[in-house]
């Protein structure tokens, strides 16, 4: 029933589909100028004359904000075809990445504000920064996992 | 009639039957995505800050001195993977409204930001601050619209 709403929509609202995939791709950009933008800054690349603990309160709420939009924009399509996705293994590896960044992004939120010149925050800011380039190219990667796992004839 | 001959003469180009043909093309992709993701995201850092919506403690010049380099390093990325994506399919690609409708936007967006750098940071007007941070929200989030939709019609 939900399956049937959800993809009747998908295929006859006119736009829906590349709409609310903009929406997904605006909270990279969000996750982007959060989270990335703060990992650069603990490992001294990025932003020199901007405060650690004042960045860090500034945009880490951004990135609490954006992950449920990220759910809401990225569910539809799941749910539509959900053999596309559960069967994939790039869309597991892209929930392998997800989970431990969104717990690094918990961490370097405490650590950023408490201890921002703790090494060990440096090192949450580089995993973290890893984690989430590899959760960006995971999930465009999901549409082209015939290139990386051929498709037996 | 001797620009549909470039863009037939692209497509034929080795290197791009070579993108077209391979793993390059979704490889290309997914950097092009990463990349003008952290376009927007580093755009939308500045317009907050043109907006006086976030970072107020610093001034304006000194958030986008930091965050527009690192946006046009990501935008020549972007470029380049762009080209490389466009290369195999060009004259399709050429003819597709969203990817007509992306160029005219990006055109729009460079058009803000001259005003930005020539006009509003020069006199320290807040008001054509605040009005390029707002077209700047609007413009790259319709560029990532036009964009994504390209692979909608083709």
């Amino acid at each position: 029933m939900l399956q049937e709403t959800v993809v009747y929509l998908l295929s006859n609202v006119p736009g829906l589909p590349p709409i609310v995939q903009t929406v997904h791709l605006l909270g990279i950009a969000v996750i982007m100028s959060s989270v990335v933008l703060l990992d650069l800054r603990v490992l001294g690349l990025a932003l020199p004359s901007q405060d650690v603990q004042e960045l860090t309160r500034r945009v880490m709420p951004f990135v609490w904000w954006t992950l449920p939009v990220m759910l809401l924009s990225g569910l539809p399509f799941v749910v539509a075809r959900p053999q596309r996705y559960f069967t994939n293994p790039i869309f597991g590896l892209k929930f392998a990445l997800l989970l431990p960044g969104i717990a690094l992004a918990a961490l370097l939120h405490f650590n950023g504000i408490r201890k921002p010149d703790y090494w060990g925050t440096r090192l949450i800011a580089a995993l973290s920064l890893l984690l989430w380039i590899g959760v960006v190219l995971a999930g465009r990667w999901i549409a082209y996992v015939d290139y990386l796992f051929p498709p037996e004839e | 009639m001797q620009l549909e001959e470039f863009w037939t003469w692209l497509e034929m180009t080795p290197l791009a039957a070579r993108i077209g043909e391979s793993a390059w093309f979704p490889f290309l992709e997914s950097m092009h995505v990463l990349s003008a993701m952290f376009v927007v995201g580093t755009v939308l850092m500045a317009d907050l800050r043109l907006l006086g919506w976030s970072a107020r403690r610093y001034s304006v010049t000194v958030i986008t001195d930091e965050v527009v380099p690192w946006t046009w390093g990501a935008f020549v990325i972007a470029v380049v993977t762009g080209v490389g994506l466009l290369m195999p399919r060009a004259s399709s690609y050429v003819a597709n409204p969203a990817f007509l409708a992306k160029v005219v936007l990006l055109a729009l967006a460079l058009v803000n930001m001259l005003t930005l750098h020539f006009f509003a940071l020069r006199t320290d007007r807040v008001r054509l601050q605040m009005t390029t941070g707002a077209c700047s929200l609007l413009v790259w989030a319709g560029v990532v619209l036009a964009g994504r939709w390209i692979g909608h019609l083709s």
